[in-house]
């Protein structure tokens, strides 16, 4: 329990550092980590009570990143037209341009400082070309239902395909939210 | 802006302590090397509560960097290496000269204070 307040602790530590060079966020966290270590070894007993206290007395992470960022003359990563743009991008570009809209928008998706790598991730995961597969399959579907007399995927398959099909719509655009939510924390302030 | 918030005479202070943390840090390397933590506590606890002791990090990296303070690695009584840190020749300089401008800086406040 109390390990898992301090893992907590330094995984938000360096979710807000994220736009800090490499270097200096794992500096960072080394020595934020020590000094944890060497609080707890001269409280009588390293449980929760004690451990809340040490990280109460360190502050909020997002305090210690603000003060990073300004000590180090780094203005804070903001979200602005690259990272719109890759939102915009991977949601859409796919169907603008086939395929190279959407590989646009993970490039400026990755070029960001704004996400972390897991951010990164999610983005170009969930789900690679964003909405232009459902839209292929939307055309796709009704092109090869165009001709006359019975024609389609049984009543059960519809349904399926229903559902995959608000699936693969809903997806990507859950991720965007995110992405865009993910964004906006950051440069809150 | 999360500053903003914060009433305006408090947000004087925590400019001014801000603005002299850093030559609190020399002063109380002036005598003596300081293990990291203790050097923090220390510090966090001279310059009241409203210093968090994370936030002096970031401070010391920066002097380190402009070479004010440099830190070796020491064998600790009880476990691991620990980083202490002193004060380099430019750091002392520094020091004396802030302590000057300082005491005048103060002088020159206290007695347009008082006079008021």
């Amino acid at each position: 329990m109390s390990n898992d307040l301090i893992d907590r602790y330094l995984d938000d530590l360096r979710d807000d550092v994220r736009d800090l060079p490499k270097r200096r966020q794992d500096e960072l966290v080394a020595e934020i980590k020590d000094h944890i270590d060497s609080a707890l070894a001269e409280m009588p007993n390293r449980d929760e009570v004690s451990v809340r206290n040490v990280l109460e007395r360190l502050g909020d992470p997002a305090d210690i990143a603000d003060e990073a960022r300004d000590r180090m003359g780094i203005p804070r990563a903001k979200a602005g037209i690259r990272e719109i743009a890759a939102v915009i991008l991977l949601l859409i570009g796919g169907i603008v341009i086939p395929v190279l809209g959407w590989i646009i928008g993970l490039l400026l998706l990755w070029s960001s400082p704004v996400w972390t790598s897991r951010d990164k991730l999610i983005g170009s995961l969930i789900i690679p070309g964003g909405l232009m597969l459902p839209f292929e399959l939307f055309f796709f579907a009704s092109y090869t239902c165009s001709g006359s007399g019975p024609c389609g995927p049984s009543g059960l398959e519809q349904a399926l395909i229903t559902i995959g099909f608000a699936l693969a719509v809903a997806a990507p655009v859950v991720t965007s939210i995110y992405l865009t939510r993910r964004a906006s924390i950051l440069t809150r302030g | 802006m999360r500053r903003m918030v914060v009433p305006r005479s408090s947000s004087l202070i925590a400019q001014l302590r801000r603005g002299v943390l850093e030559y609190c840090v020399l002063a109380m390397l002036k005598s003596e090397e300081r293990y990291a933590f203790d050097l923090v506590r220390a510090l966090a606890e001279a310059t009241g509560m409203e210093t968090s002791e994370g936030t002096i990090y970031p401070l010391l990296s920066r002097l380190r960097r402009d070479g004010t303070v440099e830190t070796t690695w020491q064998e600790s009584p009880s476990g691991p290496p620990r980083r202490y840190y002193r004060l380099t020749t430019k750091g002392s300089k520094a020091l004396k000269e802030f302590r000057e401008e300082w005491i005048r800086f103060r002088d020159a406040v206290d007695v347009l204070l008082e006079e008021g």
